[in-house]
This record gives C-alpha cells, structure tokens and sequence, in this order.
C-alpha cells in the first residue's frame, strides 16, 4: 500500500469522522467542566439534531448546509429546555442521578425521532458524489466543509472563551464554582450558556455526520462511546483537548481497519476509553480526574 | 461614631447545630479587626456568618444601617461586604488579570480605574498579570485572592486566615499589605491561626471560646492580658 493510498482511504475519512467526533466532544467536555456529570443523552440530541437538519431540506427545500444554522439554533434550545424540565430539578442531589436522567432522556429524544421521522435510513441528498484530486489526495467537499466546520466552531468557541465577559465566567464556574458564586457570578445563566453551546455543537456533530453517511435513528447513540473516549483521551474539561482526543480516535478507528476486522471498529474507542481511564485519567492535556 | 459592621447577640450554626452562642462584635469604617481563639471557637464561622452562609436563629446584623441578617450572599457582595476564603480562594486556571477580572464581574462600565489600584497595591501581580494563579507561591495567591475581592471596592474585607500556611515572610508582607488596604478606606475583620501576631498587628481583638464572646479590646491590651495569654497564646 503507497503512502497515497493510506491517506486517501484511512487518513482523511479518520479526520472527518474525528472531527465529527470532537464536535460532540467539545460538548460533553463543558458539560462535565460546568455541570460535573456524564451527560449520556449527548448521542441522541445530536441524532435530533440531524432529522431537524433533515426537516429543513425535505419540507423546506433548502440545501444541506443552509439546513446547518437552524438545526443549531433549535437543537441549543432544545438542550436549554431539557435541562430546565429535567435536570435543573436534579441539580442539589448526588451527580449519578442526573448521569441516569440523562440516559433516560437520551432513550426519550430517540423515540421521538423515530416517531416524528420513522426508522429508515435517510439522506440530506441523493446520488454519489465524486472526491476531487488534490495533488493526489482525494477529498469531498463536504469532508472539507466538516473540517471547517470543526475549526469555525471550535475557534469561535474557544475566542468566547477567552475573551468575552460570559466566556471567562464559564471558565471561572468551571474553575472553582463557589468562589465563583462569591464573586457574584450568575450560576443560572452560565448553565444555560454551556447548554447552548453544548446543544448547538451536538446538532453540528449530528449533522455532519449525517452529511457524510447517512441518517438513521441510531447514529447519535453509536456516537457515544467515541465521543466519551475523545472527551477523557483530551483531558475532561479541555476543549482543545477533546479536539484532539476526537481527532485521534476517528483516525485510530480508521486505521484499525488495517488490523482488525471493520466489524471491530467500534471497539477502538472503548480500547482508548479503556486504556486512559487505567494510565492517565487526567487525559492527554491534563484536565479533571472523574 | 457608629460602626459600619456590628453583629448582636448571634446565635446560629449550620444544620441544627448552633456554633455561635450570643456573639456580639463591630468593626469600625477604618479599622482592623481580627478574631482569635482556639481551634473549634468558632472564629471562621463567626465571619461566615456574616455572609449568610449559616442559619442564624437569633440576633441581628447590621450593615452601615442596613439589617444584612438574612440577606442572601450575592446581595451582601453587592452591599460592600467581599470575603475570601481560606482555602480554594483563587481561580487556578486563569490569570492573575482574569482573576481580577472575575472579581469585577458585578461591576458595569470601564474597570481601568479598579485595576490599577489592585496593581498599586500589589505591584508583585501586575509583573505577571498574565501568569496561572495556581502556578504562584502561596503569598502571591494570597495577594491574588485579596485582589479579586477588592475589586468590587468594598467597604468590609473578610479574610479567613489569610496567613494560614505562609512563611513569616509572607505573613508580614500579608500584614502590611492589610494596612494598606484599610488606609485606602476598607475595614477589614479577620480570622487568625497565629493570635499573637494577628493582635500585635490589628487594631482590635476579639477572643472567641466555644462560641461565645470571652475577651475583647486592643490588640495590645489583649496581648497584654495574662488570662489572655494564658489561655490561648501559649503562656
């Protein structure tokens, strides 16, 4: 096998699959940062996510991609409204109580789903589409517009963070939350922020994971684990750790292929999951221990 | 004159336990308060009490003419009242200017002003305004934790055993710093491990034992007082 050949069919389908991984990722990492839970429905917000995508070009007619920004904005806000429905209600009692919560509404947006839209396998469009060359590479474009994505998101993200008011009063909640609370920080308006946030990324992650395969009722969930994997290899609470731990565990179940059998990719996940928690539950960028 | 801080006769714990047994005490608008005692006096709680942190069952809190008793903390913050724990008292993961930023964060409009007294007062932090707070010496995170809580200019700093685990280097330096601070018009109450030197430097003292009120006056009255010394200075 040349070099060509590895990146084209391992390499380059390892970064858009990362890329849709770290998008969930950078979620399931805020959550954990601000909120201090696993939050297991994260899979299933991002299949909704998909099918409001998918609504959006059925009945509107609009192309995929202008489909993108509405499935974010409704998919945060469903987010914002799960958590004032359910787990605001949780918020006092032990974390494990909301991790079960959490797998319950994420079996709730499931069946929703497949009510609403059925149990088939749709697509955002029909027909195969032809990889361009690139000097040898050969790369969709909708692999480039999820890369892209990734890195707008990501950077925007990372940007509000660093620099806006909000952004640092999440980093502070996220830092060492009754200090926080002293300083006079608004805890309420910091978890609806980190849940719009979470929620529109997860309709991305959703999204563009439809965008490049398909969409059925079941893909958020199959998402889980990798995106759990890519939360804990970055470091909990890192957000550029979680691009980097989605990143390298969509090229890793990518390259597995190589060695094992493709019915086995899922298990590289659970292997790097499995491999971190027991070496370096910090993760790679040192962040919360579990 | 009257006080700007004065606590009546208050009685309270957390939970159903009370800790605080009828205490009573004042701060004046310019001056230097610490509380003393043994372990399990009840010193640290006494303080938190004045922030709402504990249920109070009896007795008054009076602010510069406000009735704080049951204010909620965010409310007090706001009032003039900012307190500083003695442990986790900084955000690690940010700068030492984020930090301050944070500690601003009720204040509207341009904080340029509110930074530059910060960094007058601590011309250590302003060197490295960019550097982690968890990644400085102790005394420098001190200094990070004061900071924070002045920049919403209060009128009452709280500190909890600012000196707990400091060199006497840096407890010096912590004193000194709290004289600057209450000649720039803040009061201070503090809670203190090291009794002597916490009464040799404050204006006044109160001694607490088993929560309740055992001996108040200057500091050097105090210190001076054989019970006193006896009791809780080691002889």
């Amino acid at each position: 096998m040349d070099l060509f050949e590895l990146l084209n069919f391992y390499v380059i389908p390892g970064i858009v699959l990362g890329s849709i991984y770290a998008l969930g990722a950078v979620g399931i990492t805020l959550i954990f940062a601000i909120l201090r839970y696993a939050h297991l429905a994260h899979g299933d917000l991002a299949t909704f996510g998909a099918f409001v995508a998918l609504a959006c070009v059925t009945g509107v007619g609009v192309p995929p991609l202008a489909a993108l920004p509405v499935a974010i904005l409704v998919t945060a806000a469903v987010a914002v409204g799960i958590d004032k429905v359910f787990y605001e209600h949780l918020r006092e009692r032990p974390k494990i109580v909301t991790v079960m919560a959490s797998l319950g509404i994420a079996l709730m947006l499931r069946s929703v789903v497949q009510v609403v839209w059925g149990v088939d396998t749709e697509t955002y469009s029909r027909g195969i589409v032809r990889p361009e060359d690139y000097f040898g590479l050969r790369i969709r474009d909708r692999e480039l517009y999820t890369v892209a994505a990734l890195i707008f998101l990501v950077g925007g993200l990372q940007l509000f963070l660093t620099r806006s008011k909000w952004g640092k009063a999440m980093r502070a909640m996220s830092d060492n939350p009754n200090l926080a609370l002293l300083s006079g920080i608004d805890n309420k308006k910091v978890v609806m922020l980190t849940w719009v946030i979470a929620g529109g990324l997860c309709a991305a992650s959703g999204f563009f994971l439809g965008y490049n395969t398909e969409i059925k009722s079941m893909m958020g969930w199959h998402m889980l684990l990798p995106m759990f994997a890519a939360a804990i290899l970055g470091g909990v609470g890192r957000v550029e750790g979680a691009v980097l731990g989605g990143l390298i565990v969509g090229i890793a179940e990518e390259l597995s292929v190589l060695v094992i059998p493709s019915e086995y990719k899922a298990a590289m996940a659970f292997a790097i999951l499995l491999f971190m928690l027991l070496v370096r539950p910090t993760g790679l960028l040192k962040g919360k221990v579990l | 004159m009257k006080a700007l801080l004065s606590m009546e006769g208050l009685t309270g714990g957390y939970g159903d336990a009370d800790i605080l047994l009828d205490v009573s005490l004042h701060v004046d608008a310019d001056e230097i308060v610490a509380i003393v005692g043994p372990n399990g006096a009840g010193k640290s709680t006494a303080m938190k009490s004045v922030f709402g942190l504990l249920t109070i069952r009896g007795g008054k809190m009076l602010f510069d003419g406000d009735d704080i008793t049951r204010w909620a903390p965010n409310r007090i913050v706001q009032r003039g009242i900012c307190y500083v724990p003695q442990v986790d008292n900084i955000f690690r993961e940010m700068s030492i200017h984020e930090n301050l930023e944070m500690g601003g964060f009720l204040r509207k409009g341009d904080l340029s002003a509110a930074y530059e007294r910060i960094y007058t007062l601590f011309p250590d932090l302003k060197e490295r305004y960019r550097t982690p707070a968890g990644s400085l010496s102790g005394g420098q995170r001190q200094m990070v934790a004061m900071g924070r809580a002045l920049m919403l200019d209060p009128k009452l700093l709280l500190l909890d055993e600012p000196t707990a685990g400091l060199s006497p280097k840096y407890m010096e330096q912590i004193f000194q710093i709290c004289r600057d601070v209450r000649d720039t018009g803040v009061a201070i109450l503090l809670v203190e491990q090291h009794a002597k030197q916490a009464l040799a430097f404050a204006d006044r003292g109160y001694v607490l034992a088993a929560g309740r009120n055992r001996h108040e006056g200057s500091g050097a009255n105090l210190l001076a007082d054989r019970e006193v010394a006896e009791m809780f200075l080691g002889g």
